[in-house]
């Protein structure tokens, strides 16, 4: 389509799933192979370009994108040392799905706290898991849960470790309980399917991947809600937003003005808006999101979500761009599992765990 | 004679047009025929070039495919690599959880590092009991449901290396899979977007308008390079033209389509509609026939200017011929013959019966002239009154010769003065007059050179010239009598002194 709009420049496209999506983004980027137009993380901005020289300058090129469509607060996401590296699609935050359905036979009001997941695992008695998540949404479920009860963050802004041996093991502890008491399946078993059939009443996902884990549980008849950010005791707080994936441009590119033209085509195009709707969330850009609006595409359980984010954005704490090492989150999962399957205890799995988080190179 | 150099003016006038058609059309043959040589020779030129470009590629894009499905190949032969990968079986119930775990974590973690640069929708071992480990996308899952290992382990195809390629799965070209067999228990299964395949059919610059296809044996199209022909049947028009083929290479006039199978049935065709592809061609025809139709022209033009250049002595010959035929040598006006001819073509055609005056003159002294001065003087006198007469009379009016110093002119009339017809022909009578004594008095004192006239009417007098003829004879006649240097216009009584006479 933009090729038509634009004839004289050719597009060539690299499909990339996610998983392993930053492994090959790494290789490419140390390899000067990246493309001119690129998806990143959020967390890629400060790992390639803390200087803001690791991406190309997109003020440079407002002539051909519009940025009148982001609000500054959109584009402060991507600003790296006063150079705009990136501009988000959207904003991502994890969100908890639940199937009321599962949740009403069972007589249960949608929870709100970690130990309404505790109660319903009780009451549903083995026959669902109030809650599933895959290994990331794991992590993230426990770092917000131990960081509300210790007022305690993960890390800070450079990437080091915060956290305790006490908070690291309570992590351990809080997710080897969860799946003692059947709140949740382990993360290995986590099975999409079985959030379609039913089987999970619930389940933890990025916002952005609402359509994709709920569409076809709605049309299996079950209703999908969104339900609160889980907190202790109502308060919300160590729940983490971030923009969705960004688009940024290669710190060399050959042809700054026809990446720049894609990059606008990709943002803020009625066509792309039109054509993607709301599979990376909401858009931030107004263009996007008001052709959106005007063609009634606003609506569904990704734009609840979206309703929701919204309703709690002021107290939705920044992602650090550290966040989502993957290593890391291997190194947790890998704790729990010495410890659920009886090979070690958790306070020898804390000590391990923490000194393996603070091994991790930025 | 005069009517033979008539004829043979006609004849070589006739000849010259034919000479100039002729070579004109001789040209324009030949310029046909050279054109359509340069065309048939450029033609099977270009059409061998592209024949054999187009073979060419084929030929390279069936060796990208086979090396990129090559590699996918051996992507997973390095499945192979690690015991602990190829013999692990998730349904053996001997496997604790623990364990379980732990090795679906290596091998996941080996997988992952196999296909960290590959761009595959799934990259996993597949389990009896339909567990997979390592990637599996969400599409793949939904479309496979709880048919995943089963489906899976259907598309191998090749016993021998327990392997195989696939696509259209449920009717979904957009994939294509490879499946090999890790274990009793387990197939590894790769699968890519078919898009992917752009990079392997990519062709270089110049051959846009070539379609490239990647075609199953059931005549399906897995991939083209034309955006949405996958899964849809192989447009009969090329399908015709290379069935029952492994490897062709065909031409006509409305396609050009090379063929070549590669493994699993798939085979790779290159087509393009002939009328693009020869395009250039096409332009070559259009240039060598506008080239070869302007040179014709100015050949053409040359050559009639050269003709005319060649002709034209000719041209003045025949010309002579002619004025020789029709005119009086001495003098350049009408012989006897011409000039009677003329006059009576112009009484038949004269059907309004306007008034026409014939006037004869007969020079006076003219022997004494001859006598004294010479014949050659004489002659001299003879053009010098063929000059008068010119002078004196329009270009309407003929005048001519009758012999020795007799001279004729017959006066046309214009419609102005049909009415006072004999004002008109006694002006031109005293101007005839006052010419002749204006020309001969005083030049030559011995001799004053006038003429005596007689002049008949049409149709008053007669209806031919030779009764016209003879009443200005009559009348001239009666001039000389009167003393000579005069002019008398024929009246009826005149024929009775004849008759009397």
């Amino acid at each position: 389509m933009f090729e038509s709009l634009h004839p004289d420049i050719k597009v060539k496209c690299h499909y990339s799933e996610w998983s392993g999506y930053q492994t090959r983004n790494d290789v490419r980027m140390v390899s000067h192979t990246e493309s001119d137009v690129m998806q990143i993380n959020y967390a890629w901005l400060k790992q390639y370009s803390d200087d803001g020289e690791g991406y190309y300058d997109i003020n440079q090129l407002s002539e051909y994108v519009d940025l009148s469509d982001f609000t500054e607060e959109d584009l402060a996401y991507g600003m790296q040392n006063g150079k705009l590296n990136a501009i988000p699609i959207a904003l991502n935050t994890m969100t908890v799905y639940i199937n009321k359905t599962i949740y009403d036979q069972y007589g249960l009001d949608v929870p709100k706290t970690w130990d309404d997941f505790f109660h319903a695992a009780e009451v549903m008695n083995g026959e669902h898991y109030p809650i599933s998540m895959s290994k990331k949404s794991a992590w993230f479920f426990l770092v917000s849960y131990v960081g509300q009860m210790t007022g305690k963050n993960l890390m800070d802004d450079e990437g080091n470790i915060t956290f305790g041996e006490k908070e690291v093991t309570m992590m351990i502890e809080t997710y080897c309980e969860l799946i003692n008491k059947k709140v949740m399946p382990q993360v290995e078993y986590f099975d999409k399917l079985k959030i379609v059939d039913g089987s999970y009443a619930g389940v933890l996902a990025w916002l952005s991947d609402a359509e994709n884990y709920c569409g076809e549980t709605i049309e299996n008849g079950y209703e999908m809600t969104i339900a609160d950010y889980t907190t202790v005791n109502g308060e919300l707080n160590s729940w983490y937003a971030k923009p969705a994936t960004m688009y940024a441009i290669r710190k060399d590119v050959e042809n700054p003005r026809e990446a720049a033209l894609l990059l606008d085509y990709l943002l803020n195009s009625h066509e792309m808006a039109g054509f993607q709707k709301l599979e990376k969330g909401v858009p931030l850009s107004a263009s996007a999101r008001n052709y959106l609006e005007e063609n009634d595409m606003l609506n569904g359980i990704q734009y609840d979500a979206f309703i929701k984010m919204q309703e709690s954005k002021d107290k939705l704490e920044i992602i650090s761009p550290y966040f989502e090492n993957d290593t890391m989150i291997d190194a947790f999962i890998d704790s729990c599992n010495e410890v659920l399957y009886g090979k070690s205890d958790e306070t020898e799995q804390g000590k391990i765990l923490l000194r393996n988080l603070t091994a991790i190179p930025e | 004679m005069n009517r033979k150099n008539v004829s043979t003016d006609v004849r070589i006038r006739w000849l010259k047009r034919m000479m100039l058609i002729s070579e004109v059309s001789v040209i324009f043959l030949l310029s046909a025929v050279i054109s359509f040589l340069t065309i048939k020779k450029t033609d099977t030129a270009l059409k061998t070039k592209v024949i054999a470009m187009t073979s060419a590629l084929n030929e390279q894009m069936q060796m990208n495919l086979d090396s990129y499905l090559q590699r996918m190949e051996t992507i997973g032969t390095l499945v192979f690599a690690e015991e602990e990968v190829y013999k692990y079986s998730a349904v053996d119930s001997s496997n604790s959880d623990y364990e379980a775990i732990k090795t679906e974590q290596l091998i996941e973690d080996k997988l992952y590092d196999l296909c960290i640069m590959e761009n595959f929708v799934d990259f996993a071992i597949v389990y009896s009991n339909n567990h997979p480990v390592g990637k599996v996308s969400n599409g793949t899952v939904k479309l496979f449901g709880d048919n995943l290992y089963s489906d899976l382990e259907a598309m191998i195809n090749r016993p021998k290396t327990a392997d195989g390629w696939s696509t259209g799965y449920k009717e979904n070209y957009k994939r294509i899979y490879y499946v090999k067999r890790v274990n009793d228990d387990a197939v590894l299964v790769i699968s890519f977007y078919t898009n992917e395949l752009d990079d392997v059919f990519e062709h270089p610059g110049g051959i846009d308008d070539i379609a490239v296809q990647l075609v199953e044996a059931n005549g399906i199209v897995i991939y083209s390079s034309e955006s949405g022909q996958e899964g849809k049947v192989l447009d009969s028009e090329i399908s015709e033209r290379i069935k029952g083929h492994t490897a062709v290479t065909t031409m006509d006039n409305k396609y050009l389509i090379t063929l070549k199978e590669c493994g699993d049935n798939w085979s790779v065709v290159c087509s393009a509609p002939a009328k693009k592809i020869l395009k250039e061609k096409n332009d070559v025809t259009v240039f060598v026939v506008i080239v070869t139709l302007i040179t014709a022209v100015l050949a053409s033009a040359l050559s009639v200017l050269l003709v005319s250049k060649i002709i034209r002595p000719v041209n003045k010959i025949v010309d002579s011929l002619s004025d020789e035929a029709h005119n009086d040598l001495l003098t350049g006006i009408l012989n006897k013959k011409t000039f009677e001819k003329k006059v009576d073509e112009s009484i038949k055609q004269n059907i309004d019966f306007k008034k026409k005056a014939v006037i004869l003159l007969d020079l006076d002294n003219f022997k004494g002239v001859n006598d004294t001065l010479g014949h050659a003087y004489g002659d001299k006198v003879l053009v010098g009154v063929g000059d008068i007469l010119r002078r004196v009379f329009h270009t309407d009016d003929y005048t001519g010769r009758l012999g020795g110093d007799e001279f004729c002119v017959y006066l046309n009339i214009s419609d102005l003065c049909q009415g006072n017809y004999i004002n008109h022909i006694e002006e031109k009578c005293e101007e005839l007059c006052k010419a002749f004594a204006n020309n001969y008095t005083g030049d030559n004192d011995n001799y004053k050179i006038s003429a005596s006239i007689g002049v008949a009417v049409f149709p008053d007098n007669g209806n031919s010239f030779g009764e016209l003829y003879k009443c200005a004879d009559k009348a001239l006649y009666s001039s000389k009598h009167k003393g000579k240097d005069t002019y008398t216009i024929y009246n009826e009584s005149m024929s009775d002194k004849e008759e009397t006479k």
